[in-house]
């Protein structure tokens, strides 16, 4: 028997059995008698059995006595008869012999109620709980990738699904956090600790099986997913299989750095953690080289660093280096301000093209004010020891930084579907891939045009977040039966921070004529920041992130090498 | 709950043979002598009410006597027993069968049943659940117990000695001791100041020693110190303070109406000490036993208060619907919204809903950790709007109005309507927040960290709290019937 239909069964009883009480209270006997089992059975629903809990089924059944007889006896019945409550002082003392009967009914009812119980727990057994014991899921849904498009969408089918056990998911990521990307910058420039822009998975999600592995392969007719195995100490490893019903792709992109062998050999990325992490300690690792270095030609190339990227990433890049680097020169004093150069190197004739022109020239400005040096219309060609190659030019430099192109992940390369020439997924309106059933795709990954507009969608977390939404509903969907719905969505701007308190920003505002607004300079930079600090997940992070911030008005920027780069 | 939380690892254990036979014995003699101490209140004579105080005596034994496992659990039990057998025999039954006593429908006649009330409270419900409790606690001294001896005493102490500050005004200007009611005037008001100061940090250390193990978050403890300073009107100004005087013990209707402002004073600082106690209790727990990472909870703490604010001005919105049309009825819902009938109508009951909404906003931060079903949360949202009625129309209402708290049992009186929405105000929020806090958590139970904390949370079989629901309620809302 189910538990509240058994629970409620002996409220009833219980309740009727108390009910002589009620009728010194309710005059009426029939209506005395519906009253308590009423009451018996709306009391004993919302209980949580436990056995011999006489005290206290006694007492909360007579404290509850006193709301009730307030209630019923002051106010209902008055009222139901047609006369004012009798609410005032001498009226509820008229009403004190009702509130005895209310008080002895609701200590009758405990008991009864209690010991009805331990006898249908002798006779029956104890309640059934509800099924914890899950049955083998119908529905296997697998996401592939932990940044924001996959983590976002595993949030999504929990909400989706709820409670629903017949569904189950598995995250497969090859970190186990999800990195806050707009903060990765400031990482690298020593603003921030690395931790506290990274946020646990397994914290984050509730009832998705998290899984930490890289994705080998996957096959689409078996309908499973390949994971590299794990190396085990006799230095054999056994891949895994996980199969799956649904199968969501968000592994993101990789650099792509355009079949430059030599590039990808000495260039640093920046996508990862990791990636940060070591270009700042690069940076400080070329400093200290560079203190006990006296050739002034030598130590051109080690205080030299080159970013290859005029987009978001290699403009914030830029500028948090640029700030970084400039502001460590106080603990190397063999050094000079005039040898520290941070260059940038872009393709086009302007910056940022993700903003409007404007926007892009204020940036160049502001930063070559700041000390960065531009390459515009140019490419990074080659790479050697010491020399980063243009061109039409050659920069003495040890660091050069690759944010010039991605390409979507290699799993995605070698996956047999319809791709753009990009190399990304094509998937539908609904963000499923066509001829493909049970497989969606998003993010980075997937090349989606909006169903509203036409337009591609780029691949920025912004849209990737709004993506997983649609992506999880129309799994849903899909899984109840229910027609799905297309994907739209207007990009609400972009930010971006191009140096120590400045920013450019440019807001899409749906009632403005020209439909953006720009904002620059600190206002911009104090809008950048109140946005991301929000939009960062968890409050410890926030929290975290903010006190980072507040040291950094009041303390230098910490020159600790935390990882051995040789 | 855990040892995290300060509270036992287990509730109930086999008893020892020996406490099998002398507990009985001890409540037989203990009930039994002190009713006959008291039996002129009963109008019985000492051998009557010898063998009724032990028949009582056994009956709270054989009922409650395994719940009461430590001193503070044993008061609590042995309070709620008490009012319930003073509310059903002389006050409630015998009047139905006797027709010689007094029936409680007519204001002489209820009145009358007040000395009764005074002596089962203080010379049956206290001396048997204290000395059961003790006893309880020897019994189960094999259970690993966590409590602080240091902690209970340095944090209800200071506790007591900050809430008693409350006063302040008022013994400043020499006019108002609540505290030490019953008392006649010292020598000098610096004495007077000492001794309140005295009493209150007597009050907060015993909260601590006897409920260190019971509170577990402010809502909760707002509740113990509520039912503790019902008690302490009882055992001080009413009994002992009178003692000690010489003057005689008055446990007479007449001298509970004059001491009516005391009850008030009394309850304003059982809760505020509640919330100190808490307060100070909590921070501690959370410096040096939750900052654990054996401790932690999933969650932080920062989610589960942000998530509560929003529940609880929602469920306050509904229970602000729901008592509305009492209060609106009553003529109290513009002095509720505090600005006296300068906004009627419409904007009158959206005043009211937003104070409802805040109040709701304090429930869901005070309660968040006590009701896990209706069955206890309803009872706590009850007791929660009985506190509402003694700090927003009984005090913080007529603060803001005039700048003067009228504490009188005649301003009680005149202000019992509202109760009874007050009432229904709590248990609707209390049953709105947790039908959206189970909206959240049922599936997030399928997360076993969460399924941890959910049976965390609920109390074990034996906790007290039914008993200070039963106790708080029935003396907050009858002593301003009685004595108004």
């Amino acid at each position: 028997m189910k538990p509240y239909i058994r629970r409620t069964t002996i409220g009833i009883f219980a309740g009727a059995l108390s009910s002589p009480a009620l009728t010194y209270a309710i005059r009426n006997p029939v209506l005395a008698f519906l009253c308590g089992i009423f009451l018996g059975a709306l009391y004993a629903a919302s209980l949580r059995s436990a056995r011999s809990a006489y005290a206290e089924n006694l007492m909360t059944g007579a404290a509850l006595g006193i709301p009730l007889w307030g209630l019923i006896s002051v106010v209902a019945i008055p009222v139901s008869a047609g006369q004012m409550p009798g609410w005032n002082a001498e009226g509820m003392r008229e009403h004190l012999p009702a509130l005895v009967a209310w008080v002895l009914y609701g200590a009758l009812f405990g008991l009864i109620y209690q010991a009805f119980s331990d006898l249908a727990t002798a006779r029956w057994g104890p309640e059934a709980k509800v099924s914890v014991a899950v049955p083998s899921p119908s529905t296997r849904v697998v996401i592939l990738g932990g940044g924001f498009a996959g983590m976002k969408t595993a949030q999504c089918l929990e909400k989706e699904f709820q409670k629903d056990i017949s569904v189950h998911i598995t995250l497969v990521s090859e970190t186990n956090a999800l990195l806050f990307t707009p903060m990765l910058a400031e990482v690298a420039g020593s603003s921030l600790e690395p931790s506290h822009i990274s946020t646990p998975l397994r914290s984050s999600l509730h009832r998705t099986e998290f899984v930490r592995g890289r994705v080998e392969g996957i096959d689409l007719a078996k309908r499973c997913v390949l994971l590299e195995g794990v190396a085990s100490p006799d230095g054999t490893s056994e891949s895994r299989q996980i199969s799956y019903d649904q199968l969501v792709l968000a592994l993101g992109s990789v650099p792509n750095y355009l079949g430059m062998p030599n590039v990808e050999r000495r260039a640093f990325n920046f996508k990862t953690l990791l990636d940060a992490i070591r270009i700042r300690n690069h940076v400080i690792e070329m400093f200290e080289l560079a203190d006990r270095e006296p050739d002034a030609s030598r130590r051109a190339p080690l205080l030299t660093f080159v970013i290859a990227g005029g987009g978001f990433a290699g403009v914030e890049l830029a500028g948090a280096l640029n700030d970084f680097a400039h502001g460590i020169l106080a603990d190397y004093p063999n050094l000079n301000r005039d040898e520290v150069r941070v260059v940038l190197i872009h393709a086009r004739d302007c910056i940022l093209p993700e903003l409007s022109e404007s926007l892009g020239r204020y940036a160049q400005a502001k930063m070559e004010e700041r000390g960065v040096q531009f390459r515009l219309n140019a490419r990074v060609s080659d790479a050697h020891p010491g020399i980063v190659v243009l061109q039409d030019e050659e920069i003495p430099s040890e660091t050069l930084v690759w944010t010039a192109g991605t390409t979507p992940s290699t799993i995605i390369k070698a996956l047999n579907v319809e791709k753009d020439k990009r190399g990304a997924v094509k998937v539908d309106a609904n963000l499923s891939v066509s001829g493909r059933p049970g497989l969606w795709a998003l993010g980075d990954c997937a090349a989606i045009t909006d169903a509203k507009s036409g337009k591609p969608c780029p691949p920025t977390a912004q849209f990737a977040l709004r993506e997983a939404a649609t992506l999880a509903s129309n799994l849903a969907a899909h899984v109840a039966g229910q027609p799905s719905k297309g994907f739209h969505f207007d990009s609400m701007g972009a930010l971006c921070v191009i140096g120590h308190q400045t920013a450019c920003a440019e807001l899409t505002v749906s009632f403005v004529r020209t439909r953006a607004i720009r904002f620059s300079g600190l206002f911009a930079w104090l809008m950048w920041r109140g946005i991301y600090l929000s939009k960062l997940p968890g409050l410890e992070r926030k929290i975290r992130v903010l006190f980072d911030w507040t040291v950094e008005l009041f303390f230098p920027r910490d020159i600790v090498q935390t990882i051995d780069l040789k | 709950m855990n040892g995290s939380n300060g509270t036992p690892k287990s509730q109930s254990t086999p008893s020892p043979k020996t406490f099998l036979w002398i507990e009985p014995c001890i409540a037989v003699f203990v009930g039994g002598g002190c009713l006959m101490l008291g039996h002129t209140q009963l109008a019985a004579t000492p051998g009557q009410g010898f063998i009724f105080g032990a028949l009582l005596g056994l009956l709270f034994w054989c009922g409650f006597g395994k719940r009461a496992n430590s001193p503070g659990a044993g008061l609590i039990w042995g309070l709620g027993f008490a009012a319930l057998v003073w509310l059903l025999i002389p006050a409630g039954l015998l009047p139905l069968v006797n027709k010689t006593q007094r029936s409680m429908s007519t204001l002489s006649g209820a009145r009358s049943h007040f000395p009764e009330l005074v002596a089962y409270l203080v010379l049956l419900g206290m001396p048997l659940g204290l000395t059961l409790g003790i006893f309880g606690d020897f019994r189960r001294s094999g259970v690993k117990r966590e409590f602080h001896w240091a902690r209970a005493i340095v944090v209800g102490g200071f506790a007591g000695t900050l809430s008693g500050l409350v006063f302040s005004r008022w013994m400043y200007e020499g006019e108002f001791y609540p505290l030490l009611a019953g008392l006649p005037q010292l020598n000098s008001q610096f004495e007077m100041v000492g001794f309140h100061f005295l009493v209150a940090l007597l009050i907060g250390a015993s909260f601590g020693l006897l409920f260190q193990t019971d509170v577990r978050g402010l809502g909760s403890s707002m509740g113990w110190g509520l039912g503790f300073a019902i008690f302490c009107w009882f055992f001080g100004p009413l009994t002992l303070f009178p003692l000690l005087s010489g003057a005689g013990v008055d446990w007479s209707a007449d001298q509970g109406t004059a001491l009516f402002g005391s009850l008030v004073g009394h309850i304003i600082y059982g809760l505020i000490l509640g919330v100190i106690y808490a307060a100070i209790d909590r921070t501690w727990l959370k410096l040096f036993v939750q900052s654990d990472p054996l401790n932690r909870e999933p969650e932080g703490p920062g989610v589960n208060v942000l998530r509560s604010l929003g529940w609880g001005a929602l469920a306050g919105l509904a229970g602000g619907l729901a008592a509305g049309p009492v209060l609106l009825a009553t003529g109290v819902l513009p002095k509720l919204a505090g600005f006296g009938n300068g906004f009627p109508g419409v904007r009158g009951f959206l005043i009211h809903l937003t104070v409802s909404a805040l109040i709701g906003m304090m429930y869901g931060l005070l309660f968040r950790n006590e009701g896990s079903s209706l069955s206890v949360g309803v009872p706590w949202g009850c007791v929660f709007g009985l506190i509402w009625w003694y700090v927003g129309p009984m005090t913080v209402v007529p603060l803001i109005l005039t700048g003067v708290a009228d504490w009188s049992a005649n301003a009680a009186s005149a202000l019992l309507p509202s109760i009874i929405g007050h009432l229904l105000y709590g248990a609707a929020t209390a049953t709105v927040f947790l039908l959206l806090e189970h909206r959240y958590e049922r599936w997030l139970l399928l997360d076993p960290r969460n399924t941890l904390r959910e049976q965390r949370r609920m109390r074990p079989v034996g906790t007290p709290a039914p008993a200070l629901w039963f106790f708080a309620l029935a003396m907050g809302v009858l002593l301003p019937v009685l004595l108004g």
